[in-house]
Order: structure tokens, then sequence, then C-alpha cells
């Protein structure tokens, strides 16, 4: 089982940035790699078990199912249902944590998942930099650092 | 009573400073010396330190978890001199990829006498938490 592990600091409040992001449907408003998105069947985005349908600036469609949100532990929780990016299992986690020390908030984004071995290294690294470190950056670049 | 900060330093180098549970002497600025009990290892869950203050006032704690892989340790206060009853403290470590630095989550839970509860939670979190974050900031180890 591959993981993927990707950890930042953004200089704003966790309550503020958790606000940001715990929108299940909210991706495009933050997120610059997600084109459109909408939840399947007209269900609440924090309705867990919902599915989101969204696109990559790619083009490339994904379903992501809503396994968990908390929003006393500020973390979310899903699954990928579909997609073209050849993994099985995929589990992923984005959770923050408040830093005491200057109203600033530690976040994480983990994640597991099964693929081909001879693609791991490559997933991972486009996962773990291209997805949630260019999360990270564009919430640094919103919340001024 | 929960503080947490930022160190600007790897997350492995911070570690070998705060795992062993007898260095606490050679880092925080509040002890002064300190001694494992029997003359067990500091790694040795179970173990007890025995340690000063600069003011003096003698302190017992247990170490009651101790692990490598997940950067934590959790121990208890046996003796002291203030009003610090049921304390059990928890140190983690994560790693910030972002910049390959550490954050540091260090929080306690205790009961103390009515009336009491501010003043011992600002006597931890300000000499004993924020003050060890900046003895490690400034530690000559982690220097760049």
């Amino acid at each position: 089982m591959a993981k993927v592990y990707t950890s930042s600091v953004v200089n704003a409040p966790a309550a503020k940035v958790w606000a940001r992001v715990r929108d299940f449907n909210g991706l495009p408003s933050w997120h610059p790699a997600i084109g459109e998105s909408r939840i399947e069947n007209g269900e609440p985005a924090d309705k867990v078990g919902c599915i989101r349908d969204f696109r990559l600036r790619n083009g490339d469609r994904i379903r992501e199912q809503l396994l968990g949100l908390s929003d006393y532990d500020m973390f979310c929780t899903y699954s990928i249902l579909e997609s073209p990016m050849g993994v099985e299992n995929y589990v992923a986690t984005l959770r923050l944590t408040p830093i005491t020390d200057g109203q600033r908030t530690f976040l994480e984004w983990t994640a597991e998942f099964d693929c081909a071995p001879e693609r791991e290294a490559e997933l991972v690294s486009n996962i773990g930099t291209g997805v949630f470190q260019g999360g990270f950056d564009a919430l640094k670049r919103q919340f001024g650092g | 009573m929960v503080k947490s900060t930022i160190i600007d330093a790897p997350v492995d180098r911070v570690w070998a400073i705060l795992r062993d549970f007898n260095g606490h002497d050679r880092w925080h600025p509040a002890v002064k010396t300190s001694v494992i009990e029997r003359h067990l290892p500091s790694d040795l869950v179970g173990c007890v330190r025995r340690f000063q203050l600069q003011d003096g006032s003698e302190l017992r704690e247990q170490l009651l978890t101790l692990s490598d892989l997940e950067m934590t340790f959790s121990y208890c206060l046996l003796d002291t001199p203030v009003p610090l009853f049921n304390y059990v403290a928890h140190v983690r470590l994560l790693p910030v990829t972002d910049g390959n630095r550490t954050f540091w989550h260090w929080e306690c839970r205790f009961t103390t006498p009515a009336g009491r509860e501010a003043e011992m939670a600002k006597m931890v979190g300000e000499q004993i938490y924020e003050a060890g974050f900046e003895a490690i900031r400034r530690h000559e180890a982690l220097a760049a």
C-alpha cells in the first residue's frame, strides 16, 4: 500500500482555514487544479456519504465520497470511487490543527492507496507534490503566507 | 491545556533531543538537574525522573509511553510542590514536509483546587511549555 504525507503551515487561524476547506463541494474555490464540482443527487456537501463529481482543469473527471467530517477535530476523510489515476482503495484525510504560537494552522494531507508497483513513485509524487502541496500553496497565497 | 509551535529544524533532529526523558536539564531553562531513579535507562517506559527546578523545588515524573515511530511520549507527575494533581502530559512531533520543519504539540490535563485553574495553566503553559519551545528554537544542535 502506497502512502502519501504532505504537511504545511498557513499564517491564519485554524477556524478561518477550516471554513475555506470544509466544504466538500468547494474545491474549485480554493484549489487551483480543480475546475468544477457538484454533489450528486442534490445532497448537502456536509452529509457524510455524499459524492462529489468534479473535473480537473486538465479535463480528468473524478468522483469521491465523503467518509468522515469533523468540525470539532477539523478533519475530512474521503475515498476515490472513480478516477483515471489507476489507484485502488484510495482513502485520504485533510486535517487542520491550531498552532497556539502565533495564530497559525498546521495542515496535514494524507492518502493511502494500492496501485501497480511501477507506478507508485510517480503517483506518490504527483499526489503529494502536485495535488496536496499545490493546494497548500494556494491556501498560503490566499491567507497571505 | 495545549501549546504548539513550529520549529525550523527537521523533525528527527528535534526528536533526538526531546526523546531523552532525562535530557531536559540540558535544554530546558527551568530545570537545573535531573536523574533517572534506580539507574534505569531514560527510554525505559515506567522509569522515573527526579529533577530540581532553578528555584530548588523537586519534582518526580514517570514516563508512561515512548514511541520513536510516532515521535510521541507521555508522562505523569508523581510528586510536586505545586497543586497539580492527576497531571498527565503528551508530547508529539510531526514533520512539516513543506520546508522540512517540525510541528510540536504539547498538551496536558490536570486537576487543581477550585479557583487556581487559570494560574496553574498559565504557569505550565508559559514557564514550562512555551519556555521549552524557545529553548529548543535556540538549541545549538539545531543551528543551521
